[in-house]
């Protein structure tokens, strides 16, 4: 956690222009001045002078953000508007505690990888045993505001998580590269397609992977003040991670690969320095390091285009790599969006705790993805899928969203059939 | 404090979920772009004409003051509610209602931001030229109460110039319309340059009809650095008499060339004392010929290097210089206070050297760049509010940039607006007898004094 008196400074530099309001997502929907960074760094700083309580107002005003970092980029001043916002948001949960929901999600699941699988399987039961089905024609959850929606938000389930499906080791014969890879929840829980998409352009890439035990990277827990449980989390993934003899730690996850980069001032060890130094996105891997070979099946027909996932953009600073690799797909026409880079509104859980909201932002990026034509739309980070696939459904569209690991997927002749 | 039926009657006409009554939501209300910040007792963000007049009786009858607020960007206090009472939010009225090609104007809601109106009407051939540094989030109501211009003003002047018509609901909750959509019109006295620039003190602005001009064809921009600053002024003169009227002629000067060199290292000259960004347009081959001349003139008249940009790349590279300026120089110290006096041109060097001697006299960091071919200067002083000691001093150095300012024949304040912060001063311009005609003019419109109290005048 940030001291004080760096907050102070940095709230000191905030000179109240405005200029963030022209790239803020929320306030592009509400006008609202408290929703914009201004806004918020304004009630900040009113609280640390003894103006202003932690009210239930304040909470709720500090949760609306999607910590996109739009604004910071923006900024004349380059105020750190994240940090600041989780400053608040941490401080708010040690005086006035977390909800009792997310703190037993944060302190119980999070931690415990068997009691995750446990919720996973029975989030796959209640889909596929007629339970779902059941609920959604009972209507039931209408009697419980916008539930019912919400419900509809929820992804699939894998039967089995990834990590369960594949063995710990994938050699590949005289490597050029071994890597470890953090596969991340929604990977491992309901997107296996994308692990094994992963894995195979690695592999035909001459890169060897090892999959460790791994936990949460405690981004959901950070976003909502939880900072112990992500500590515990760093400090877990950095321990098994250190043992591995690799040449990088690889996401396929642009939030869990800017949480894991920060994993160096939250536990500020030497460990935890050079376990974030390794960590790198899959496509900048591919990209920089290994240099992409694509294989040999011909793609055409696709129009293509790409949405920057918040973190992997601005929080990873990665915004040419996944580009070079789709432009290096022979067959593929790549059609640049308008805002490619402006939030989608995922955004962690913030879809569900603010859907009407989340879906209005989706909305807009629904519609510059249809404009280009695209039949498919890319990006790479499942959060974002899961988002894209629910806006573009809303609106009718039939846009393919993809992983850019499964568009590389699909030019080699062994490529993975799963999906 | 208002009564919590008059919060409620308020709730009814505008709708619950448009009142803010939250003590965390108000305070977000109470600000805009300068160190002011006061408390409204309500924030209302209506959607229709109708709303605001009903709002507006009901404030004549309880008497309880209304600020009229864009997207609070402004840099004269005028926005932020003094006197506390109701914030009239504008920003949910933002619909652009008609941009007719065959007559050239625009009829847009105050809420409209500029630069959306700009891309909108650019789509079409089409041009609105005021462009205040604040456009991407500024909105078309605020620019028209504080008659904002932008560096642009010198060759297409200020929004007064493009305002056709308006539709304001008076100080007492009636319905106003005024002008429309001829260029030409002299019916009665000009109400319509009386609201454009009256900073929400004699009306609400809810309709505007804007005049809108063919986009010009090309542009190309170019930079020159002086080793003198006289130079540089001189240079202006000399590119104006040639008969060019370039659309920008922006100028920095010394400590601003520092700033910027030390915080984006892009290579500029630590020994300029000033540097010109100029920008002529117009169609292609004229404007071709044109920046060579103006380049010439540059190196003839003192240059020590001229830049023209090659392509759009070029043209980035030699604005972002000028567009780093304001966060270069609250490098120095954090507060800054931005100021907008205008001299006419010929009084640039003069007004420089004036403004560099106050600073030293009070041991203040001033750093003044400013739009050179309209003569409106931004000196910006750099200080810390936190320091009580040096926040006199900045206020003792302002009464007297704006004494200057006046004794060479200049003005307050170029596009700023006089606001809060330069209400003390007011009179340095008006003398006596400017100050009682405007005070008369409030008065026979708002008996009550509702709309926008504390601001131009001191009370």
């Amino acid at each position: 956690m940030i001291k004080v008196e760096t907050v102070k400074t940095y709230l000191d530099r905030c000179s109240k222009c405005g200029g963030c309001q022209a790239v803020c997502p929320l306030y592009g929907e509400t006008m609202a001045e408290p929703l914009v960074a201004r806004g918020k760094l304004f009630l900040i700083k009113n609280h640390i002078e003894g103006k202003l309580e932690l009210s239930p107002k304040m909470k709720e005003l500090m949760s609306l953000c999607l910590l996109c970092k739009a604004c910071m980029e923006n900024c004349p001043n380059k105020i750190p508007v994240d940090q600041l916002v989780l400053w608040a948001r941490q401080k708010i949960a040690q005086e006035k505690g977390i909800s009792f929901v997310k703190k037993n999600i944060f302190q119980h699941l999070l931690k415990n990888n068997g009691r995750l699988t446990i919720a996973a399987r029975l989030g796959y039961f209640y889909q596929h045993s007629g339970l779902q089905w059941l609920v959604r024609k009972s209507r039931l959850l209408e009697l419980f505001g916008d539930l019912a929606k919400k419900e509809s938000l929820l992804p699939e389930m894998a039967k089995v998580p990834f990590r369960n499906q594949v063995p710990r080791l994938l050699p590949v014969s005289r490597p050029q590269k071994r890597v470890a890879y953090f596969t991340g929840c929604l990977t491992n829980f309901v997107f296996p397609d994308i692990g094994y998409a992963v894995i195979n352009v690695l592999r035909n890439n001459g890169v060897e992977v090892v999959i460790p035990e791994q936990w949460c990277c405690g981004i959901p827990a950070l976003a909502s003040g939880d900072e112990e449980t992500a500590v515990d989390l760093a400090r877990k993934n950095v321990k098994v991670f250190q043992r591995e003899n690799v040449d990088a730690i690889i996401t396929d996850c642009a939030s869990c690969g800017s949480t894991l980069k920060e994993y160096a001032e939250l536990l500020e060890t030497p460990e935890a320095r050079s376990f974030a130094e390794k960590v790198l996105d899959f496509s900048q891997l591919l990209a920089d390091v290994v240099g992409f070979q694509p294989g040999e099946e011909e793609l055409s027909g696709l129009v293509v285009t790409y949405h920057d996932p918040c973190h992997l953009r601005r929080g990873m600073g990665i915004s040419e790599a996944p580009r070079s690799l789709i432009k290096a797909v022979p067959g593929v026409t790549f059609k640049e969006m308008k805002e490619s880079d402006r939030c989608c509104g995922a955004a962690g859980s913030f879809n569900l705790t603010y859907y009407e909201l989340a879906v209005s932002i989706g909305r807009r990026k629904a519609k510059n993805v249809q404009d280009t034509g695209a039949n498919v739309l890319l990006t790479a980070c499942p959060s974002c899928i899961m988002q894209l696939r629910h806006v573009l459904q809303l609106e009718g569209s039939d846009v393919q969203v993809l992983h850019l690991a499964q568009l590389l997927d699909k030019t080699y002749s062994n490529a993975e059939k799963k999906s | 404090m208002l009564q919590s039926s008059v919060i409620e009657e308020i709730k009814r006409i505008v709708g619950k979920e448009h009142v803010y009554t939250s003590l965390e939501e108000r305070i977000c209300y109470g600000y805009d772009s300068t160190p002011e910040a006061f408390f409204p007792d309500l924030v209302v963000r209506p959607a229709t004409t109708e709303e605001i007049q009903k709002i507006v009786k009901l404030a004549n009858h309880h008497l309880f003051p209304i600020i009229p607020r864009g997207a609070g960007t402004g840099l004269s206090g005028g926005s932020v509610p003094v006197k506390g009472g109701v914030v009239l939010d504008l920003t949910r009225m933002n619909k652009i209602l008609e941009i007719d090609e065959e007559n050239l104007v625009a009829v847009v809601e105050p809420g409209v931001i500029t630069y959306e109106l700009q891309q909108e009407v650019e789509k079409r051939g089409l041009f609105y030229p005021p462009d205040p540094a604040s456009l991407k989030t500024s909105t078309i109501g605020g620019n028209v109460a504080e008659c904002a211009g932008g560096p642009r003003a010198f060759k297409y002047g200020v929004t007064r110039d493009y305002v056709l018509g308006l539709e304001v609901v008076t100080p007492t909750g009636e319905l106003l319309k005024v002008g429309g959509k001829t260029v030409k019109s002299v019916t009665g006295y000009d109400l319509i340059r009386l609201y454009t620039g009256s900073e929400g003190t004699l009306g609400i602005i809810t309709k505007i009809i804007l005049r809108l001009l063919p986009k010009p064809e090309a542009k190309k921009t170019l930079m020159a650095v002086y080793p003198s600053l006289d130079d540089a002024a001189h240079t202006v003169t000399m590119i104006i008499k040639k008969g060019i009227i370039p659309a920008t002629l922006e100028l920095m000067d010394d400590l601003t060339i520092r700033c910027v060199e030390n915080y984006l290292h892009m290579g500029l000259p630590l020994d300029a004392e000033a540097i010109l960004i100029m920008e002529v347009d117009g169609p292609a081959e004229l404007v071709e010929k044109q920046a060579v001349q103006v380049a010439e003139l540059c190196r003839e008249n003192g240059a020590r290097e001229v830049k023209i940009a090659a392509d759009e790349k070029d043209r980035d590279e030699i604005w972002r210089a000028r567009r780093a300026v304001s966060a270069a120089v609250v490098q120095i110290k954090p507060t800054k206070i931005s100021e907008d006096i205008a001299v006419p041109r010929s009084q640039i060097p003069k007004m420089v050297r004036r403004l560099k001697e106050i600073a030293a006299r009070y041991d203040l960091n001033l750093v003044i760049f400013g739009h050179a071919g309209d003569g409106n200067l931004h000196p910006n002083i750099l200080c810390d509010q936190n320091d009580a000691e040096e926040m006199e001093r900045v206020r003792k150095a302002i009464a007297e940039l704006f004494k200057a300012a006046v004794e060479l024949g200049g003005t307050l304040t170029g596009e700023h607006g006089i606001g809060t912060m330069k209400a003390p001063y007011l009179k340095y311009e008006t003398g006596d007898v400017g100050y009682q005609v405007m005070k008369a003019i409030k008065k026979a419109l708002d008996p009550n004094n509702i709309l926008n109290p504390g601001k131009i005048f001191l009370e």
